[in-house]
């Protein structure tokens, strides 16, 4: 614990070795291709593929009409949270379009073929009849009386309202000395991991076992999810979570068209079939994160104190909302930060539009509600004239208010309480990181004289981590005396190889290379939820660390017997059991496994074969990781371009399993954040039609893009769970549009620039500084 | 995608619009290879290829539907084009008004670009539509300046 | 992504190149593929045949000329020029350029007649051979002809290339005395295609004052665009920044810059006018350089 352990998962990886769902060959696998819609919304009239089922080398073509019973909407994924007076109208994904078609890229029929070139080419012999219908793309245009409808059932397009209030922001408002009110624009984009999506699914009718490999962050919830779809008993389904590229969260949204399609056809045709995502189909064919348009207000004391909030959002849910409301709910908490809000109004509108469906993406919805909350705070600072920094550190909850009650409900359906923190000394420690003081003083002067646009930004955030349910872990001494760890959760580059092996090598007295694990497999381990929420650590960590507790005292209590010595005066290192002091009486725990397993002879009653244990967690409600984002750019005031000069993270995520590993998702999660703010953006059209649907013109930041972020660890132990950690897979990506925003009005400042948005980019700084020049808003 | 902008054409209105109407003008102005038939008084059918640096032979199918007849001074239309590489939809609106021996045309269309064209293609599309417009423009012109010479019309 | 079935012919010399060219008119010649392959895979481009020329000997290489400039190959790659030297000392202007286009990886594949060829009006080589005068050398199988860059780009990706026809070299001229070069293109990232972009070149004539000068620019309009009205502020002007200012403000006549989901035609011309003043004050400093210390 604590250490950073080299990745034990890494030259794997980096010399090919590792198995992707691509690498899977199996005998007689035939490939998949699916006709996706290049209309938004229309009205299915026919689809006729007889041309396509005749081209040589295609084996069969469905739509449909050809599913049978087999046909229907997904399921409910996340309920709505139990907030009084909520309404939720429930869409959810169909495998193939059979009346309607909802968004652009949605599948139309499936092609299988001897190879993928073949199955694109029967693609074009496939003759669609739709007839179009207007798409709705605008979020208020949606809601207007006589807009067209996306699912007509329900008389709107409202997908959600959501009201959650604590204390009474009304009075708090003719009680502020400034009521700041603006309107923002957060907009999100793809998570564009390097691996795109994909399946290999396998029928075998003699054992009657189906064997998936999916690049899914939640193989447990697959396996039982399908099994019931296809008429099996779950011991019959097999989910492999193999290595897989990336997650950042569309892995985990489940049962999406191909998941429920292959399955279905592989037992059906009798043969293995592949579908490999290509990177055009993964902007409409997997989930994404968009826009939210904020109505926002901030009323404040004339000394920069917090009365209240109000916040009315509108949130662009995609054409079906299958995962409920866990992002713009996450925005509604987040919005509170790490700050004393007494008073607080958030409604949010979910709106369906003609676009592919919204799930979380790295940050969730977090990003939407710290964006507003430190804009509001930096325009009353600016106002009343008071440090930007200062007017943060005047309302931080103080490290003695834990645990903290925001009164409102989280994504994980509990109250949103803040666990522990010590919000005030992340922030001093950033501040001085980033040296403001100095920063303000001299350094900002000289350049302004030197016609230099150089700025500063500073920013916090909370991120509500490690929910629910619960994970599960195994751990099991083998006689070889290697050690195997089994989890449900899958792995999608995060090191859970590593930061897994290290909680179990630390009980256990073993190298930390000397313990295998293994995530993703439902035959392995086959109870659990899945990677996202930044829960790994967390819920899987503790689990891994219960069991491995488990066999420690089974060991010790063995090796006590054995070595007829009290269990206190056993200690185990260097992969064996032993007695203190004496190091030459012991066993290999290699050696008592096998003792531990005997073929002949008797048992005490109530003993357990081997060294082997299964433990659960489940934490109690979510825990909150904090952190301050501060960074220096320079705008170049003819071009617009913008350069970041230095960018410090200061981040709180507990108690810390291995330091590298974390401040490797804090660097990722920074890039992530830099897309974020100034390169990525989905652009649909009024018509629904993507604009940028590839790398050429969906900008990811490279590493010549992104700085190296200077780290600052801070530790206050969650007392949520035994391991006292908290996650940190989103933290870097949370924070990055407030931060622009503020850097580049720094940088920016007397020119009248006002930053309502995210992404920019020089275009649109370009655009912002001219109309201010012009006077016009 | 919004297209609008005026021309002048070297020739009297009523030259110009039989010009517009005739199908083998039209087909000759639309980009790349075309044939278009006039199907019915008021609508026009056929087929276009274009192709533009890499992009080979990009075939669409072509409906043209006539409204708002006025002659000689304006009329509208319904555009569709779709191939395998994206569709186009919208209309279109011309209006005619002779100034002296030439004749300046109005033109306004209201496009919309989806599939494939539109999803890769976006860097491109404002250049070419610009492109393919003048090209039209131009052999329309240059047809006019035909038919003038041999004095039918 | 996977493209359209095709047939593929590698031949051994130019003369088998062309004469396949010429039996099948649907056949696209196979360079560096950095543009071609990427259409196919989208299937915008669908060749029924690709002639690839990779293993064509005597098409690349850079060779000095006897009066003073270049001979480049037409496979010769992006990679070559970027680190030859004869490039450096002799084409300056070139060797700046490299390490904008694209990334290593590509400019290990992609080669100068390729780029021509293909003329995409964002790209940075056809601007390059417009500043610098170069001459490409086109054949076919009714022989050799040689024709100045700025009139091989005739429009949106395209040449004068007739069809059955190859560019098999590109001729640099010897730079003039006291003269001086610059490029900058301003990208969204490094490598992308840039929103602007701008070469220039330059030359001082004994008083000082500017002897010629050449600008031109792309990713504003349909190919790389020279500004006349550039070079007529410049030509026997003190190149001052009151000269170099009015320069870049010429420029604004002589393009027609496109608007796309990355930058407005607005902020292109506003970027057109700031990334050239920027590249004149550069290649006259250089200019300068050059013209000292032998003469001050």
């Amino acid at each position: 614990m604590g250490q950073s352990v080299p990745r034990l998962e890494d030259e794997k990886l980096l010399t090919g070795r590792a198995l992707f769902v691509d690498d899977v060959q199996l005998p007689a696998m035939l490939h998949v291709a699916f006709l996706r819609s290049d209309e938004a919304h229309g009205i299915l009239k026919g689809i006729d593929a007889s041309a396509a089922r005749e081209r040589p080398g295609v084996v069969a073509v469905y739509t449909a009409a050809d599913l049978g019973e087999y046909w229907r909407p997904g399921p409910l994924l996340v309920p709505p949270p139990p907030i009084k007076d909520l309404v939720f109208n429930a869409a959810t994904q169909v495998p193939l379009v059979r009346d309607k078609v909802r968004h652009t890229g949605e599948a139309l029929a499936m092609v299988i073929a001897e190879s993928r070139y073949l199955a694109e080419d029967a693609l074009e012999d496939i003759v669609v009849d739709l007839d179009p219908l207007p798409a709705v793309i605008d979020l208020e245009a949606a809601l207007e009386p006589g807009a067209q409808l996306i699912h007509e059932q329900f008389g709107t397009n409202l997908a959600a309202h959501v009201h959650q209030t604590k204390g009474n922001y009304a009075t708090a408002r003719e009680e502020a000395g400034l009521v700041i009110t603006r309107r923002f624009r957060y907009d999100r984009g793809a998570s564009a991991a390097i691996e795109n999506r994909g399946i290999v699914a396998a029928w075998d009718a003699r054992s009657e076992e189906l064997t998936v490999w999916d690049t899914t962050q939640a193989p447990i919830p697959i396996r039982n999810g399908l099994a019931a779809m296809l008429g099996l008993r779950e011991s019959q389904v097999r989910v492999i979570a193999p290595f897989i590229g990336g997650g950042f969260g569309p892995k985990i949204m489940m049962f999406y068209p191909e998941e429920v399609l292959l399955p279905w056809a592989a037992m059906r045709l009798g043969r293995p079939l592949k579908w490999i995502e290509d990177r055009r189909e993964n902007f409409y064919a997997t989930t994404q994160e968009r826009l939210q348009i904020h109505d926002a207000e901030l009323a404040v004391t004339k000394d920069g104190r917090i009365l209240g909030v109000k916040d009315r959002f509108l949130h662009d849910t995609g054409a079906y909302d299958p995962y409920g409301l866990t992002v713009p709910i996450n925005s509604q908490c987040t919005l509170l930060g790490p700050y004393v809000v007494p008073n607080y109004d958030s409604e949010f509108t979910a709106v369906f539009t003609n676009t592919p469906i919204v799930t979380p993406v790295r940050g969730a919805g977090r990003q939407h509600g710290v964006f507003v909350m430190e804009r509001l705070l930096d325009f009353a600072a600016r106002e009343l004239g008071i440090d930007r920094v200062e007017i943060r550190r005047r309302n931080l909850i103080p490290p003695d208010a834990f645990p903290y009650d925001h009164e409102i409900l989280f994504q994980d359906f509990r109250p949103l309480v803040y666990d522990s923190g010590n919000y005030p000394a992340a922030l001093a420690k950033a501040t001085e990181l980033i040296g403001y003081e100095r920063f303000l003083k001299e350094e900002q002067p000289k350049h302004r004289s030197a016609g230099r646009h150089v700025g500063m930004g500073v920013v916090t955030y909370i991120e509500g981590t490690g929910i629910g349910p619960y994970e599960g872990a195994r751990v099991t001494v083998e006689p070889s005396g290697m050690v195997r760890l089994a989890t449900g959760v899958g792995t999608q580059g995060q090191g859970h190889f590593t930061t897994f092996a290290q909680l179990v090598a630390e009980q256990l007295g073993v190298e930390v290379d000397r313990v295998r694990v293994v995530t993703g497999d439902t035959r392995e381990f086959n109870w659990g939820t899945g990677t996202f929420a930044s829960r790994g650590a967390v819920v899987a960590g503790n689990a891994c660390h219960a069991a491995a507790v488990k066999v420690r005292e089974k060991i010790i209590a063995l090796a006590a017997r054995l070595l007829d010595t009290p269990p206190k005066d056993i200690v185990l290192e260097g992969g064996r059991a032993l007695v203190r002091g004496t190091p030459d009486r012991g066993f290999d725990l290699g050696d008592l496994a096998r003792r531990a397993n005997p073929l002949r002879g008797a048992v005490t009653p109530g003993t357990e074969p081997g060294l082997e244990a299964t433990a659960y967690f489940g934490p109690d409600r979510g825990n909150a990781a904090s952190g301050v984002h501060a960074m220096i750019v320079e705008v170049d005031a003819e071009t617009a371009a913008v350069d970041i000069k230095r960018y410090v993270v200061v981040h709180d995520c507990g108690v810390v399993i291995n330091p590298t590993v974390v401040e490797a998702q804090v660097q990722g999660g920074v890039a992530h954040g830099i897309g974020n703010a100034f390169y990525e953006q989905l652009v649909f059209d009024e018509n629904g039609q993507l604009m940028n649907a590839s790398f050429m013109d969906y900008l990811l930041p490279t590493a010549l893009d992104v700085p190296t972020v200077e780290m600052a660890h801070f530790e206050t132990p969650s007392p949520l769970n035994p391991l006292g950690t908290k996650g940190v897979g989103e933290a870097g990506a949370i924070p990055t549009g407030a931060l622009f925003a503020q850097a580049v009005e720094d940088a920016l400042a007397g020119s009248g620039v006002e930053i309502t948005e995210i992404p920019l980019s020089p275009s649109r700084l370009f655009e912002l500084i001219s109309r201010a020049k012009a006077g016009v808003p | 995608m919004i297209v609008e902008g005026t021309y002048t054409f070297a020739g009297p209105r009523e030259v110009v619009w039989n010009l517009l109407l005739d199908p083998d003008v039209l087909a000759m102005t639309m980009p790349g290879t075309a044939t278009i038939k006039r199907v019915s008084d008021t609508r026009y059918e056929g087929k276009m290829g274009v192709g533009i640096g890499p992009i080979t032979a990009a075939e669409f199918d072509v409906v043209i539907t006539m409204t708002d007849r006025v002659e000689p001074e304006r009329y509208a239309m319904q555009i569709e084009g779709r191939g395998r590489f994206g569709f186009t939809r919208g209309h279109a609106a011309v209006t005619l008004s002779a100034d002296g021996a030439a004749t300046i045309m109005h033109y306004q269309a209201d496009l919309m670009v989806g599939g494939k064209i539109a999803a890769v293609g976006q860097r491109l599309l404002d250049s070419v539509s610009r492109m393919l417009l003048k090209q039209g423009l131009e052999a329309m012109s240059a047809e006019l300046d035909r038919r003038l010479a041999k004095g039918s019309g | 992504m996977k493209p359209a079935a095709f047939e593929y012919r590698r031949p051994a010399s130019t003369e088998e190149a062309l004469a396949l060219l010429a039996e099948h008119p649907g056949a696209k010649p196979l360079a560096g593929g950095q543009s071609l392959i990427p259409a196919m895979n989208f299937r915008l481009a669908a060749p029924e045949m690709l002639i690839d020329l990779n293993a064509i000997p005597g098409l690349s290489g850079v060779t000095p000329l006897s009066g003073g400039g270049l001979r480049i190959g037409a496979m010769t790659r992006h990679r070559a020029l970027e680190t030859g030297s004869a490039v450096a000392g002799l084409a300056p202007l070139l060797a700046e350029t490299m390490p904008f286009i694209a990334h290593p990886q590509i400019r290990n594949r992609g080669t100068l007649g390729g780029s021509l060829a293909h003329a995409d009006p964002a790209a940075e080589l056809p601007a390059v051979m417009v500043a610098l005068g170069a001459t490409l050398v086109l054949t076919s199988r009714a022989g050799e002809l040689r024709l100045p860059a700025g009139e091989f780009f005739t429009g949106l990706f395209a040449t004068a290339l007739a069809p059955g026809e190859l560019v098999t070299a590109i001729e640099l001229p010897a730079p003039p005395a006291r003269s001086g070069s610059a490029f900058i293109e301003l990208a969204r990232r490094h490598g992308d295609y840039a929103l602007v972009g701008v070469a220039v070149a330059v030359s001082l004539g004994t008083a000082g004052t500017c002897a010629g000068a050449s600008v031109a620019l792309f990713s504003v309009g349909e190919g790389p665009v020279v500004s006349p009205g550039a070079a007529a502020v410049l030509q026997g002007a003190e190149p001052g920044p009151e000269a170099i200012r009015a320069a870049a403000a010429a420029i604004d006549r002589d393009i027609d810059p496109p608007s796309d989901i990355h930058a407005s035609a607005a902020y292109r011309r506003n970027l057109a006018q700031v990334l050239t003043g920027r590249a004149l004050t550069r290649a006259f400093e250089r200019a300068r350089i050059s013209a000292s210390p032998t003469e001050q």
